[in-house]
């Protein structure tokens, strides 16, 4: 905790640089919250029970009644999260998708870690994931 | 005169809100957990605290992509627990304090915090589960709440030393109510959690503890923590603990803990607990 103050960072080039040096993390930074807004909005949706109910009975067709890329919609009816982060989509707008699809927090953020549930739980029940290693990766600490 | 007279922190998991609102709390999972609230319950049920200042963000709840607030204050009368997409929780309104609520926003804009004021909103675990975890199930929360969210989703997210900042602020705009009032600050969310990516997961038990540690007595060092420590050493989540700085910097100086609770795992995050007071 010997860092400097953070608001000595007048630099937002800088400020920005270093969160894209931190292995398996998708900082929700400006541009990825601009490249996912209609994304996060189209998740947003599901919070009412009617959009829940349309959504249910066609995915494809409740997805194309929103701007969003053909790429941002593949990734979604797939719920593959770690594409749909690197398109811009936020966790705690995705958990909106997850939670209708009846699935728990952990049980989502499995799904990115390349585990299966079993083991992740087991690993969460042992202390967690361990930081060393994977604090930043042009450091290799 | 008001006067802040305590400052809670503690981890929000909506976990521990389903485990409450499904009567889970004693099960072997949950137990550790919700035993080392046990003090603070009793402790708050003595206090009796009129009202608290509840720093917490909000998680694409009450605000989406369309506005974000780096600091927005609730001057409401009254707040409906969030439908987060399965049904809000069963858990009583939560009802503010309008003059107390509006008093703090005009002294922090003219203190040169230019916040945004709410008169409606929902409130989402976020919120509720704290008063879930320190007052358990009453038909009524006993205390008055004014909330406080901070954005810590869409970067960049406030400093740690803006926070302690506007800690400090509230403190001067509470001591300036002229009614007589017994006012808490929680801080809330973190510890270590990671909820996204390759990297999630990611727990720093030691970090945590240091942080704890950095809480109590009169050093300041945890206001200049930059963000990337938070983000390299916590997880991505973990930076939610900049607003547990907004409570420490509204105690003033220096502090007495009172109580301490630390436990690893709740779903994904390391439940942390503090009570603090101001020792000067």
């Amino acid at each position: 905790m010997n860092a400097p103050p953070a608001g000595e960072h007048s630099d937002i080039h800088e400020y920005l640089e270093e969160f894209e040096d931190i292995p398996g993390t998708r900082v929700y930074t400006a541009a990825r919250a601009r490249k996912g807004y209609h994304l996060n909005q189209f998740a947003m949706s599901l919070m009412k029970p009617e959009n829940r109910r349309r959504w249910k009975e066609n995915e494809r067709a409740y997805l194309d009644e929103w701007p969003m890329t053909e790429e941002q919609k593949q990734a979604v009816l797939a719920r593959d999260y770690n594409r749909l982060l690197d398109l811009g989509g936020n966790i705690y707008f995705l958990a909106k998708v997850f939670s209708t699809d009846g699935l728990s927090f952990l049980q989502a953020v499995s799904t990115m870690t390349g585990m299966s549930v079993e083991q992740y739980q087991a690993m969460m029940n042992a202390g967690g994931r361990s930081p060393e290693g994977v604090r930043s990766i042009k450091e290799k600490r | 005169m008001a006067r802040i007279t305590a400052g809670v922190a503690t981890s929000h998991v909506p976990l521990l809100g389903v485990a409450v609102d499904q009567g889970k709390t004693g099960d072997a999972y949950f137990k550790p957990i919700f035993d080392g609230y046990e003090w603070t319950k009793s402790w708050e049920a003595a206090q009796k605290p009129d009202v608290i200042v509840l720093v917490y963000n909000d998680h694409a709840s009450a605000f989406d992509m369309k506005i974000i607030p780096t600091f927005a204050i609730g001057c409401g009368e009254r707040y409906k627990p969030a439908d987060e997409g399965w049904g809000p929780r069963p858990v009583p309104d939560v009802i503010g304090h309008p003059d107390l609520a509006w008093h703090i926003a005009q002294s922090l804009i003219l203190d040169d915090f230019d916040m945004t004021i709410i008169n409606e909103m929902d409130v989402d675990h976020g919120l509720t589960v704290p008063l879930s975890m320190m007052f358990g199930q009453p038909a009524a929360w006993p205390v008055k709440i004014i909330p406080l969210a901070v954005n810590v989703v869409t970067y960049p997210v406030p400093s740690g030393n803006r926070c302690w900042l506007l800690g400090e602020a509230i403190r001067r705009a509470v001591q300036s109510f002229p009614d007589d009032l017994n006012v808490q600050v929680w801080g809330t969310g973190g510890m270590s959690h990671q909820l996204q990516g390759p990297r999630a997961g990611l727990i720093n038990a030691e970090w945590d503890n240091r942080f704890l540690d950095g809480m109590i007595g009169e050093s300041d060092a945890l206001r200049r923590i930059p963000h990337i420590e938070y983000l390299r050493e916590t997880g991505s989540e973990g930076i939610e603990m900049v607003m547990w700085l907004i409570m420490r910097g509204a105690l003033g100086r220096k502090t007495r803990c009172l109580h301490r609770h630390y436990h690893v795992p709740c779903s994904n995050t390391a439940i942390g607990h503090l009570v603090l007071e101001p020792a000067e």
